[in-house]
């Protein structure tokens, strides 16, 4: 059974309907959110079935849509929180991904602006570790990128999409190593984009992050995970009440190979360690409960069939 | 950019300067300066790095007056003033307090202000000016090329002379010889530097 990303928009009366049969299917809803008469929700279902969801869900006037960035944490790593790069384009950027269904982070830097005085501390260096990809926004001009990204890029592990004012091919020639996705001609700008071809350029930064994260989800299928990360959601949510009474908007954060657990570590990474899966196996044998750089959250990331030999 | 008689933005990088273009116009429109800059030089070197911003400014000499934005009614024994917008609502306010108490000014709703026998004529009111644009341009015009600037640029140099300005900024430390720099870009406009 392949689970594949999907959105469901349609109206609150009856969602429940639909609720019931994405769980009943063998799907996870990773996140729910019902605005005024409207439910969006963002799940994980099996291909076979998404047929049977239309379907059923076409007189409740339910829409389902392939959003391949649903269970994704994403880093939208901005040079800095001035004026020069807020609102445009880091905010634009970070909305449009959210749009689809990714849970988009901004992480800007203490030191990220200019050439020579660039700089990326370790914790910034962790906190963008931690997500499944990270987008670099660059300034506009060959010089700078070519200057700087050496030391932005140092000690980064996940995947690089780098957006930046120069033509796309002119950013493959500047960077070495290469990195995993360029997108040109979306530098630094200071209006909203609500053009077409504005928009054609955030589509393009979409396509580019969607192809770089497959080939990641290619790369963690070829040595499968032992358990499915969205899977976990329900039992943490079941075992650990106490996720029910975090405000934030997503409390626990679905990433490709792991959760983000917005709980305090020290008081409860023991218990989040004794999730039982199934058959008596526990979290804590299949994935490694590590403190996160963000605030003090949990950061679960789950291990490989290779490692544990078990698969739940 | 039709106010603007001269803009131009020279960049050893061809798109670099096409961008740079496209911000300083965006700032400059969202700041209102559009219509008070004259002429405007921007160079920029990210390879040095530096940023050279040099222009002309039109004379500003509207001065905002009660007349401009309120319609001042005589009557017998008061003066009733009918604004259209509140932009300067305040700082009238202000000055009818200061000029004829409190209690000879009030102000019944939003858009209305009523003056009881104030020692002036309503030609007088109408001729009270309200507020100078022109005072806190410089600062606009500062804070307007620090927005355009790439934002690493942090030591910078402004000068600003009558109608003249100029804008020096990098990342590392400004050369001596700048004004030569600064000179030759006031001659590309035509014009001489301050």
């Amino acid at each position: 059974m392949t689970l594949v990303p999907v959105t469901y928009k349609g109206g609150i009366y009856q969602h429940d309907i639909v609720v019931d049969l994405i769980e009943d299917l063998g799907g996870y809803i990773v996140q729910k959110h019902i605005i005024a008469q409207e439910v969006v929700l963002q799940c994980f279902v099996p291909r076979e079935d998404i047929e049977l969801i239309r379907q059923i869900s076409r007189p409740l006037f339910g829409d389902v849509t392939d959003s391949p960035l649903v269970g994704t944490e994403i880093a939208i790593v901005s040079m800095s929180l001035e004026i020069h790069h807020l609102p445009h384009p880091s905010c634009d950027i970070a909305e449009y991904v959210r749009r689809l269904g990714a849970k988009s982070n901004m992480v800007s830097l203490a030191r990220g602006p200019g050439k020579r005085i660039a700089g990326l501390n370790d914790e910034e260096r962790d906190v963008i570790n931690e997500h499944d990809i990270a987008v670099y926004l660059m300034g506009n001009f060959e010089t700078c990128i070519e200057y700087k990204i050496p030391t932005l890029r140092r000690g980064i592990e996940v995947p690089i999409v780098l957006c930046g004012g120069p033509d796309k091919e002119v950013l493959k020639r500047i960077i070495n190593p290469p990195v995993d996705g360029y997108v040109g001609n979306v530098g630094r700008f200071m209006r909203r984009t609500k053009e077409a071809d504005e928009l054609a350029k955030l589509d393009e930064i979409i396509d580019e992050i969607t192809r770089v994260l497959e080939k990641k989800r290619e790369e963690i299928a070829k040595d499968p995970l032992s358990v499915y990360p969205a899977r976990l959601m329900g039992l943490i949510r079941e075992q650990v009440p106490e996720i029910l009474d975090v405000t934030s908007p997503t409390p626990l954060t679905v990433q490709m190979a792991g959760l983000r657990v917005k709980l305090p570590y020290d008081t409860f990474a023991e218990k989040v360690k004794k999730v039982a899966i199934e058959d008596g196996i526990t979290l804590g044998e299949v994935a490694e409960i590590l403190p996160s750089r963000m605030r003090d959250y949990i950061i679960v990331r789950v291990l490989p069939f290779s490692e544990t030999n078990i698969a739940v | 950019m039709q106010t603007v008689e001269y803009f131009e933005v020279e960049c050893p990088e061809a798109l670099g300067a096409e961008y740079y273009k496209q911000i300083a116009n965006d700032v400059l429109l969202d700041h209102n300066l559009l219509k008070v800059v004259d002429k405007l030089h921007i160079f920029i070197d990210p390879k040095v790095p530096i940023f050279v911003a040099v222009g002309l400014l039109k004379k500003i000499t509207t001065r905002i007056r009660v007349g401009d934005f309120a319609n001042v009614n005589p009557q017998e024994g008061k003066m009733t003033l009918v604004t259209s917008d509140e932009t300067y609502l305040a700082p009238m306010l202000k000055i009818f307090w200061e000029r004829f108490s409190k209690d000879k000014v009030e102000q019944p709703d939003r858009f209305t202000v009523i003056l009881y026998n104030v020692p002036a004529t309503p030609q007088e009111i109408e001729e009270i000016v309200v507020a100078d644009p022109s005072e806190s341009l410089h600062k606009d015009l500062i804070y307007a090329l620090r927005c355009i600037a790439p934002e690493g640029f942090r030591l910078r140099s402004e000068v600003f002379t009558g109608t003249k300005f100029t804008f020096v900024a990098s990342e590392n430390t400004l050369a001596e010889d700048i004004g030569t720099l600064v000179a030759e870009k006031f001659r590309l406009m035509g014009e001489v530097p301050p």
